[in-house]
């Protein structure tokens, strides 16, 4: 496997935003859920480009989104 | 295609993939643009399903925004060539069709026309999707003549300025000195003029843009088609950085695009006046309807208080 983009929630939460889920490459694959008010990442479809961090991060200057190594053969 | 051809019966819905029935369920087939539009990617079923183009690739990007903004998905058709980009395009649910190399301002010349002859009542939308080497360099004479010809369909040139798919060639896209796998002393040409050939080719509408900005980058999308649809042929050329080829880190890939903004591809838009005469029909319209829905809606939630 790879790094992944993981979202903390907690965090994301606190700004009304889905900025991120406009620019990532792929489609259906960092969702935004309205209810939750928090953009979250489909890591099968994820391929660990970092957009989204430079997004988040770099752009917005808050830091919701690091690169992560996922639990595969769990579940 | 039509909305009707692509809804199944309720009772047949258990039998058919997952990915399709969310389509239908959540896809923005039928839907407005303020329903599920560019401006809420994210949050409906969007047409382009996994596809095998790189990490972090902005032509990828493009494709997902070019299918997010079409005015009309069930009655579109797209044409393309090899090249990067079709990885995606054939990878969305709307009918591809995918010829020889450079040959997709051709077939859609005549699907363009046999929609108009077979479909009179109806409005089809036919777009080329295709790379700079397919559009500007081995599908020249096929893109010019499409143009000179009037013919009334969009080209979307996906412009990275190189051959991605076969390694690193230079292409006529490629600017002066550009050092790439397959050019290592440097291009010795200039960047082909694009805009200018398609303007001076007879396109009504033609833009250069980097897509950074999605409103933006979606209403010249649409105005495109929209124009495309009544007046004549339209053109846009848009910045799609390789990434591999050009070797910009991933997570830098839209700083990059945003300099290339400044840079080689600075924002030009052309329309002559009748391409501008829809563009503006067409969207206060457009603007009336999404007033008229919220009001609509509006009131509905009022009575239910
Ligand atoms: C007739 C023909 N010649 C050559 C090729 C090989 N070929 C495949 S893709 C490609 C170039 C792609 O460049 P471009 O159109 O810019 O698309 P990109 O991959 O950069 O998106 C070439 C030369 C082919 N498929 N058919
Ligand atoms: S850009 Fe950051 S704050 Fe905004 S939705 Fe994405 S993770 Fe949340
Ligand atoms: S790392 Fe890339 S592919 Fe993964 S969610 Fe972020 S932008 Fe999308
Ligand atoms: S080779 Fe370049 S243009 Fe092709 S998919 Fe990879 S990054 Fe995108
Ligand atoms: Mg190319």
């Amino acid at each position: 496997m790879y790094y992944v983009a993981k979202v903390d929630s907690n965090m994301c939460a606190e700004y009304k935003c889905n900025t991120c889920t406009l620019y990532c490459p792929e489609a259906n694959t960092l969702m935004f859920d309205k209810a939750g008010n928090t953009s979250w990442v489909d890591i099968d479809r994820c391929k660990g480009c970092a957009l989204c961090v430079y997004v988040c991060t770099d752009m917005l200057n808050r830091d919701c989104i690091t690169m992560e190594m996922p639990n595969v053969g769990e579940g | 295609m039509s909305l009707k051809y692509i809804t199944p019966a309720e009772r047949f819905k258990k039998y058919l993939p997952k990915d399709y029935v969310e389509l239908v369920d959540y896809g923005p087939f039928g839907k407005t643009q303020d329903q599920a539009g560019p401006g809420n990617m994210g949050q409906f079923k969007e047409l382009v399903e996994e596809h095998p183009m790189c990490s972090g690739c902005w032509m990828a990007y493009y494709i997902r925004l070019i299918f997010a903004s079409l005015p009309c998905p069930e009655e579109t058709v797209t044409l393309g060539t090899a090249g990067c980009g079709r990885l995606a395009i054939s990878q969305a649910a709307v009918p591809f069709v995918y010829g020889n190399y450079g040959d997709q301002n051709a077939m859609a010349s005549g699907l363009s026309r046999a929609f108009r002859l077979r479909f009179p009542d109806k409005t089809k939308d036919v777009i080329t999707i295709a790379g700079d080497g397919g559009t500007m360099d081995i599908g020249f004479s096929m893109t010019m003549h499409s143009w000179i010809r009037g013919e009334r369909f969009t080209t979307i040139m996906l412009d990275n300025e190189v051959y991605g798919n076969t390694g690193g060639q230079e292409s006529g896209m490629s600017p002066k000195g550009a050092v790439l796998k397959m050019a290592p002393f440097g291009k010795n040409f200039e960047k082909m003029p694009a805009t200018g050939l398609a303007i001076a080719a007879g396109c009504v509408y033609v833009v250069r843009m980097s897509p950074t900005n999605i409103k933006k980058a979606a209403k010249v999308i649409r105005r495109a088609i929209f124009v495309a649809r009544e007046v004549g042929p339209t053109f846009i050329q848009a910045y799609t950085s390789c990434n591999i080829e050009y070797s910009i880190p991933t997570e830098e890939v839209f700083a990059d695009a945003k300099a290339q903004e400044k840079d080689r591809f600075q924002f030009e838009e052309f329309m002559t006046d009748e391409a501008k005469a829809v563009i503006e029909r067409v969207e206060a319209e457009e603007k009336a309807a999404s007033k008229a829905r919220k009001a609509a809606s509006k009131a509905a939630a009022a009575e239910v208080n």
